[in-house]
């Protein structure tokens, strides 16, 4: 089950990232920059140095207040449009990691000052008090499809005319607590990540991100078509081994996007079980479509991946280039694997796909309104 | 307006029971040995979205403010060799994913909210908004320990699980209405599941413009 084509449409969309904003960082992706740098994994706590993509002049260690809230404020001042949160104007905070950082930094150093950004309620109340936003502001948070819900929940309050328009806001940042967190799962380790690349370990890099999209029924130049999720309940950590998954949540997307010439945008973290699955799912449902994955240079953004791709995504079409997979060499995981940039002139849409613990999957067809 | 029969109700509201205590009580609910990783939210809203016979086809909304506090207590506390299976259990959706995966229960919809004053209308609003034909609104909180004692955890456990459905089937308990309205009021996750515990009717404003219904048969 998809999301039926509803008339909603993507009025602005923007990102930032270790690269810059989301021209910027489409500009680096197209050059074939990696942002990922090599930092100890619990900061300046120490350990194993670990692919990340901080913003510039950031530490991973938690300030208080926050040092991401200045990245934040920029972001926010390039949303058109004012009263969000008001009636009318819902917003819609995503994200897996909110001020969690600071909860670290709590319990190392006992300093009360880092409790204020802990929680996600807490966390998103004083960004709305800080960004002037009214009380309409829901809070999303499934690991690494949270963006993607966002978008479907603020989608469907437009098209059911419960808003004119509505903003949809994600910030994930990194902190020794999910850097911790991932290193103790082996999959965030001293190799660079090299998203499908075969080889015979897989490795992820993590990255700083933020984005934003207003959603709107009037205006916008892009539709989100064929918006589909699924959750496969087979383990916290991994996919059902035959792929079924992925293709469970693509198969509504293709249905939007028949007869039509698209490119892919797959979740592509640098795992090697997840990134074959998704290249042979996608390979089933979009056949003859390049696959393209841009964690290897900006590493996993988190909850916030989905709305950051979506931002490059729309930079890749408007620019008429969608920059190639980055991040290592050798084969790759089927022939549809784009490692280099591409025209995409005669392409009319653009499958963007995440995915997250306990298997779940999200998707949209990006495309023209 | 959005609107929707409430046909199903579970409710928990253990008062002081320990995590030892409340797995005492629950594991006879789950199956053999799958209480042992189990969290207290975990069993509490597992417990309840069970007693729904959740379905592939059913949509999931799970509200929680501050979710899996103690296995977020305990994975910081196992720095500087972090814990991976404190840091899997640790996050936000972990309660329902815990119940599903030990069911191998795939689910189309699942949307995991965290909220503050007015969660209880965008719970709500996200659960009428689905298309699903029916919708499984859960949620609950378990009582921290240092993360409390900090004001970042809830200082009460409870949970819940609604099935809430577009037709009134017979046996229906009541219905919930969304509906514009002027003004501007609050409704909180516990002021929530105070309501469906104690069956109580509601007519109020729950954020600015809307207006709540709660009507039991």
């Amino acid at each position: 089950m998809a999301e039926s084509a509803a008339p909603v449409k993507v009025a602005e969309c923007g990102c930032i990232t270790a690269l810059g904003d989301a021209g910027a960082t489409h500009a680096a992706l197209l050059r074939g920059e990696c942002a990922l740098r090599p930092v100890p994994v619990l900061g300046r706590d120490g350990g194993q140095a670990v692919p990340l993509a901080l913003l510039p002049g950031r530490s991973l260690d938690e300030a208080a207040p926050p040092d991401w809230l200045e990245a934040v404020r920029r972001l926010h001042a390039a949303i058109p449009g004012a009263d969000w949160g008001s009636p009318g104007r819902p917003v819609f905070v995503t994200g897996s990691n909110f001020g969690v950082g600071g909860l670290y930094a709590l319990r190392r150093t006992g300093d009360p000052a880092f409790a204020v950004w802990g929680a996600p309620a807490a966390c998103t109340e004083r960004l709305r008090a800080l960004l002037g936003w009214g009380p309409d502001v829901s809070v999303i948070s499934h690991a690494c499809v949270s963006a993607h819900l966002g978008l479907l929940l603020a989608t469907r309050a437009v098209a059911a005319g419960l808003a004119e328009d509505a903003l949809v806001f994600s910030f994930d940042f990194l902190s020794p607590f999910v850097a911790g967190g991932f290193h103790a799962l082996k999959i965030l380790n001293s190799g660079f990540p090299s998203p499908y690349r075969l080889g015979n370990s897989g490795a992820i890099g993590l990255g700083d991100g933020a984005a934003f999209a207003v959603l709107s029924r009037e205006r916008g130049a892009w539709t989100l078509a064929g918006q589909s999720v699924y959750n496969e309940m087979h383990q916290f950590t991994a996919n059902r081994g035959d792929g079924s998954g992925f293709d469970r949540c693509l198969e509504g997307v293709a249905a939007a996007a028949r007869g039509r010439r698209i490119w892919f945008k797959g979740h592509g973290t640098g795992t090697l079980d997840a990134g074959q699955l998704e290249v042979s799912a996608a390979g089933r449902a979009f056949p003859g479509a390049p696959v393209v994955g841009w964690k290897g240079s900006l590493g996993h953004t988190l909850g916030s991946c989905g709305l950051v791709e979506l931002a490059i995504a729309i930079e890749s079409v408007r620019a008429g280039r969608t920059p190639g997979t980055i991040g290592g060499t050798g084969p790759t995981m089927g022939a549809s694997v784009a490692t280099e940039s591409f025209e995409n002139g005669a392409y009319d849409g653009a499958v963007c796909a995440s995915n997250a613990f306990g298997g779940a999957h999200a998707a949209f067809l990006l495309c023209h309104a | 307006m959005l609107e929707r029969h409430l046909q199903a109700l579970h409710t928990d509201n253990p008062g002081d029971e320990t995590p030892a205590a409340a797995r005492e009580r629950l594991k006879g609910r789950f199956p053999p040995g799958a209480t042992r990783r189990m969290t207290t939210l975990g069993l509490l809203v597992g417990n309840a979205l069970a007693e729904l016979g959740p379905g592939p086809d059913d949509a999931i909304v799970y509200a929680t403010g501050y979710a899996e506090s103690r296995a977020l207590e305990g994975f910081l506390d196992s720095f500087p060799t972090p814990s991976p299976t404190l840091f899997q259990t640790s996050i936000h959706p972990s309660a329902v994913q815990q119940l599903m995966i030990g069911r191998q229960a795939p689910v189309r919809e699942f949307l995991p909210l965290s909220g503050g004053a007015r969660f209880a209308f965008h719970a709500l609003r996200a659960a009428l908004l689905s298309p699903a034909p029916r919708v499984l609104l859960c949620g609950g909180e378990e009582r921290g320990t240092w993360l409390l004692e900090r004001g970042l955890a809830s200082a009460r456990t409870f949970a819940f699980a609604a099935a809430l459905s577009r037709e009134c089937a017979p046996g229906s308990l009541g219905r919930v209405r969304l509906s514009r309205a002027g003004g501007d009021g609050e409704l909180g996750l516990e002021s929530w599941f105070d309501l469906l515990d104690g069956r109580t009717p509601f007519d109020g404003l729950v954020a600015p413009g809307w207006r709540l219904e709660v009507v039991w048969r």
